[in-house]
């Protein structure tokens, strides 16, 4: 009975990793299949060919934006972590006037609760304005603001963990403020900034919206708004499709796998404190 | 296309130095605007006559590869002046030239446009009048397609503030693009004349899954409202009418949409979710007995053996008629930006590009689509590729789309209508009469209260 | 796009420091350290909301803005009847979409949570879909669906069913819309699921178990109610985040058949951007997001009463 259990157990989680994982691989399949096998029916590659792959790299820009995309997650997390872990500490270790603790958290808050369709259409007027529509340095800025909200609401919470003795104790050993949180606090909470910054790596590579709305050439286009430009007005290219799917998922995948340990803490972190 | 990079960096610098004035909405914006529009191509750059560069911008089309790959070189070679080139998907270059040409920000000199942005661009001063530039239009230009770039159109309704005003050119016709009927000539013989010729045929013929009698593009929006043009035009029924009131969901166009339906037992099932590729796929496979669609699947694809399993057995003509032909025309057309930095250049390029000798070029070197009469005609080339003098016939036998800054709406809900009615018909395999009125009517209804909510700018 | 989130709290006030020669400094470091975060705040959240209801109180001619609207804007929205249909279609999304992921998370949680055999790999199994681009995972999906080059049609046909031709029909359509939204997002449910499960003191299920309670009672009596907050706050996320959706849409079907998957997100997208409509489309995303503070006012409030419930 108990033995039944544990099969039936395990024919379910092993149904559940097939239902997860077939898309990738179908994907994979037909990423390797030339032009006349798609349209032919499922099956194998036939003639397996890696030609959908050079196409995007020779005809299709995906150097362009894969290095678009390289750059422009690298510095606004980066930037984001710098103008947010501060704030984040202000918060957990300042009792500041008036309730201003809760408030800045809510309004840090705000950005991630507003459905980012909501935000496009006044990010490209203020990019309008700026010159700066299809630039990664306009894609930089607003991720690096969004980001900035997240990296306090994380940052914070894990920082108001670290008991202050510590703190105190480099305080009274005639450390200033801010060395003590270079040498004492920062190193405490290196897993916490490490989970954030997964984080945020994750979320802005794979953002298409803002980046689709903002960018109009492969100048600053990254690997989401590549892949939807596959999707012709005339024409569908389904080979390619594919292979850019696996060219913008395959990078995250073996991402999050390697982190994974701070990336399930992420994802997690706040829900069950 | 490598010079991706060149035209935006441009871009952001120059508007950087403009400064905060150029919102593109932002409300405080407008009157700078207009401070600042006659500048705004001359702004910072160095000029030095004609071998400046000129800047084009393009959104991605198989039909522009032959311009893309090898005339902007050649005429790099036979002038000297450098050209850039850059391309992104069309959702996101009607975005971009938009936002260039409303902010006059100068990153390109010459805008590749779909016809019907030109209603928009013309009237909200993205692109520049092309008679003022002194462009010389080559007369041998056919004169539907040139009608095009016209603002205010000449024929047809007009927007109440442009109602008195003399059409002039505002943007330039490049590749003559219009539905053809694409048929089998295993299973025609000669081209059907009418709608009605072809259902005989399909009803006889065809045996779904292995042969189906049409194939058509049936996702909503553009895509369907481009299957049911040619019908629509040929059963005389308009997409609007003089006075702007929808001309679709009279007897005329229900006709029209009753003949698609009724085709449908004979199509795909899944014609729906069908778009270009899905629609010629299945004639390119030997599996469709007929279809209309526009010219770039001959010139890129029918005759390709590696596209195709029908190469050399699908003929071209003028689409059907039933009281007249009725092709719809969606050229490739090109403007010069509002802001572009070098106007002459662009000028001198987009004559040299629609010349006599260039445009025998263009049709000879691969059949495309070209705009002038003597081209199509050009027995060198219509002998080697056949659609060139149905491609000829057509435009000057076509009808225009509805010309308003509205008309991408109008052509969403019109086509979010025609997918239902194309649903539903395959559903109720029936009553297809009935189906077309009711659909008609509700787009009918929608576009009415579009047209009563802007109504300072119809009528 | 998900969301993590620490329940709201008043932070801990750090001791206070002693009055001395860092007291000036002291007394001007948090404002220092907050200052560069207020900024890029106000100008990624507050100016663009300010500048969203602006546009939204403006009239547009050509993109350029021409004159006040007044509310011009909102009672066009209100009587244009596509707007319901977004809205309608929009609220069936979500809820449908979000009730399965929960039950599903909650359940593969269920299911998981005792594995110790292997647990890393089924874990990050699980969790795959959640992690790639959601437009990779809109092409993922269209190339299973699609009628002539996809995977749906010839697996029914060949089990002599018809084929679904699944974008073909506005029902098959909506439907296939949120398997997609499931294989997606249900993995974030999952995952603060497992979460929750983990951090449940063990101790009392065991007495409770020894006094003879079956799974089923304990799993209602002990588990549920100990998991409710966590799973509050991971429905909140996913609402917040369903009502956006977009990506996927935009590359799956456009918001077709007719409007079977017509999200506002996509409608009004379209009317800024495709229709040059910035007023309307402004009007309508102020209204989206009422919509979505209403929702997660309305979950939040169903699983506070829900919580009480259980404890009784």
């Amino acid at each position: 009975m108990k033995r039944a259990g544990r099969y039936a157990r395990w024919a379910a989680i092993v149904l559940v990793i097939f239902g997860s994982l077939f898309p990738f691989l179908w994907m994979l399949s037909v990423s390797l299949k030339r032009q006349v096998d798609i349209f032919g029916g499922p099956s194998l590659p036939k003639q397996p060919t890696l030609s959908n792959y050079t196409a995007l790299f020779t005809q299709y820009h995906f150097g362009a934006y894969l290095v678009n995309s390289i750059l422009i997650v690298g510095a606004s997390v980066l930037a984001s972590l710098l103008i947010g872990t501060p704030a984040a500490y202000a918060l957990a270790r300042f009792k500041l006037p008036g309730g201003l603790n809760s408030q800045a958290l809510f309004a840090a808050l705000l950005v991630r609760m507003v459905p980012p369709i909501l935000l496009v259409v006044p990010f490209y007027i203020i990019l309008a304005k700026f010159g700066l529509l299809n630039t990664r340095l306009g894609l930089i800025l607003l991720y690096t603001g969004i980001n900035t909200s997240f990296v306090i609401w994380i940052m914070q919470s894990f920082l108001a963990e670290i008991p202050t003795d510590i703190e105190d104790a480099a305080l009274v050993d005639g450390d200033s403020r801010l060395s003590a949180l270079r040498r004492i606090i920062l190193p405490l909470a290196s897993s916490g900034l490490a989970a954030t910054a997964i984080f945020a790596v994750i979320t802005t590579y794979n953002d298409f919206l803002i980046a689709l709305t903002m960018t109009s050439t492969p100048a600053a286009q990254t690997v989401p708004v590549g892949i939807s430009t596959l999707i012709g007005k005339i024409q569908v290219e389904w080979g390619p499709m594919a292979a850019g799917g696996i060219i913008g998922a395959l990078p995250i995948l073996i991402f999050a796998f390697i982190v994974q340990r701070h990336f399930v803490r992420g994802m997690t972190l706040g829900a069950v404190k | 296309m490598t010079s991706g990079s060149g035209p935006s960096m441009k871009w952001s610098r120059r508007s950087v130095l403009k400064g905060a004035g150029l919102g593109v909405a932002a409300a405080a914006a407008a009157p700078l605007l207009a401070a600042c529009g006659s500048s705004g191509g001359s702004g910072g750059s160095s000029s030095s006559g004609s071998s400046k560069k000129i800047i084009i911008g393009s959104f991605q089309d198989p039909a522009m590869a032959p311009f893309r790959d090898k005339y902007v070189k050649q005429y790099q070679q036979e002038t000297g002046t450098a050209v850039q080139y850059s391309e992104t998907s069309y959702d996101a270059w009607y975005q971009a030239c938009k936002s260039d040409g409303l902010n006059k920000t100068g990153a390109y000199d010459i805008y590749v446009m779909d016809d019907n942005w030109v209603p928009e661009f013309a009237a909200g001063g993205i692109v520049q009048n092309l008679d003022k530039l002194g462009l010389k239009v080559n007369p041998d230009i056919l004169s539907k397609g040139l009608d095009q770039g016209y603002w205010p159109p000449k024929e047809g309704a007009r927007l109440k503030a442009f109602k008195n005003d003399t059409p002039a050119l505002y943007s330039l016709v490049i590749i003559d693009d219009v539905n053809l009927l694409y048929y089998d000539t295993r299973h025609f013989s000669s081209p059907p004349e009418t709608w009605d010729d072809i259902y005989t045929a399909m009803k006889k013929k065809a045996h779904p899954p292995q042969l189906y009698g049409w194939s058509a593009r049936g996702v909503k929006g553009n895509p369907v409202v481009q299957t049911y043009l040619p019908l629509l035009n040929s059963y005389g029924g308009n997409f609007v009418n003089d006075d702007w009131s929808p001309g679709f969901a009279g007897p005329e166009g229900v006709a029209a949409l009753e003949r698609l339906l009724t085709f449908l037992p004979y199509m795909s099932p899944s014609t729906p979710e069908f778009d270009t590729d899905q629609e010629t796929s299945l004639m390119l496979q030997g599996k469709c007995m007929a279809l209309t669609e526009y010219t770039g699947t001959a010139v890129t694809e029918i005759d390709n053996p590696s596209d195709s399993k029908v190469v050399g057995k699908i003929n071209m003509a003028t689409t059907p008629k039933q009281v007249k032909n009725g092709p719809a025309i969606g050229t490739f057309i090109c403007s010069i930006a509002s802001g572009s930095p070098n106007p002459e250049g662009a000028v001198k390029f987009l004559e040299w590009f629609t010349s006599d000798r260039i445009q025998t070029q263009f049709a000879r070197e691969g059949g495309n689509a070209a705009v002038t009469k003597t081209a199509l005609n050009d027995p060198q080339a219509a002998q080697k590729y056949r659609w060139l003098p149905a491609i000829a016939q057509s435009v000057q036998l076509s009808t225009p789309k509805p010309r308003t800054p509205d008309e991408p709406k109008f052509e969403d809900i019109l086509g979010t209508q025609l997918n239902l009615a194309l649903v539903q018909a395959l559903q109720q395999k029936g009553g297809y009469e009935q189906i077309a009125q009711k659909y008609l009517n509700v787009a009918k209804g929608q576009m009415q209260a579009v047209l009563e909510q802007n109504k300072n700018i119809y009528f | 796009m998900a969301v993590t989130t620490a329940p709201v709290r008043p932070s801990e006030p750090g001791r206070r420091p002693d009055a001395g020669r860092r007291a000036g400094l002291d007394r001007a470091l948090p404002w220092l350290l907050l200052l560069p975060a207020a900024i890029t705040l106000g100008l990624v959240s507050i100016y663009p909301i300010y500048a969203g209801v602006h546009a939204s109180l403006t009239t547009y001619l050509y993109g350029r803005p021409v004159a006040g609207a007044g509310l011009k804007n909102y009672t066009d929205t209100w009587h244009d009847p596509v707007f319901w249909q977004a809205m309608e279609v929009t609220l069936k999304f979500v809820l449908i979409a979000v009730t399965v992921e929960t039950v599903l998370g909650l359940g593969l949680a269920l299911l998981v949570a005792n594995v110790v055999r292997g647990a890393r790999w089924i874990r990050m199994s699980i969790l795959a879909p959640m992690t790639v681009a959601p437009v990779v995972v809109g092409v993922i999906w269209r190339l299973i669906y699609e009628s002539e080059t996809g995977f749906v049609n010839p697996l029914f046909t060949s089990l002599g069913l018809g084929a679904p031709n699944v974008l073909s029909h506005e029902g098959s359509a909506f439907f296939g819309l949120v398997l997609v939204d499931v294989w997606e997002w249900t993995p974030l449910l999952f995952l603060i699921c497992l979460a929750g499960l983990q951090s449940i003191p063990q101790e009392p299920l065991e007495a409770a178990a020894v006094d003879g309670a079956g799974p089923v009672r304990l799993f209602f009596n002990h588990t549920l109610p100990l998991l409710l907050p966590v799973l509050a706050v991971g429905v909140v996320l996913r609402l917040i985040d369903a009502v956006g959706t977009f990506d996927q849409i935009f590359v799956l079907t456009r918001g077709g058949p007719g409007t079977a998957t017509q999200l506002i997100s996509i409608y009004a997208y379209n009317t800024a951007f495709n229709f040059t409509d910035y007023g309307h489309g402004a009007a309508m995303l102020i209204a989206l997001l009422a919509f979505a503070l209403l929702l997660v006012l309305v979950a939040l409030s169903l699983m506070r009463r829900a919580a009480k419930r259980v404890a009784q």
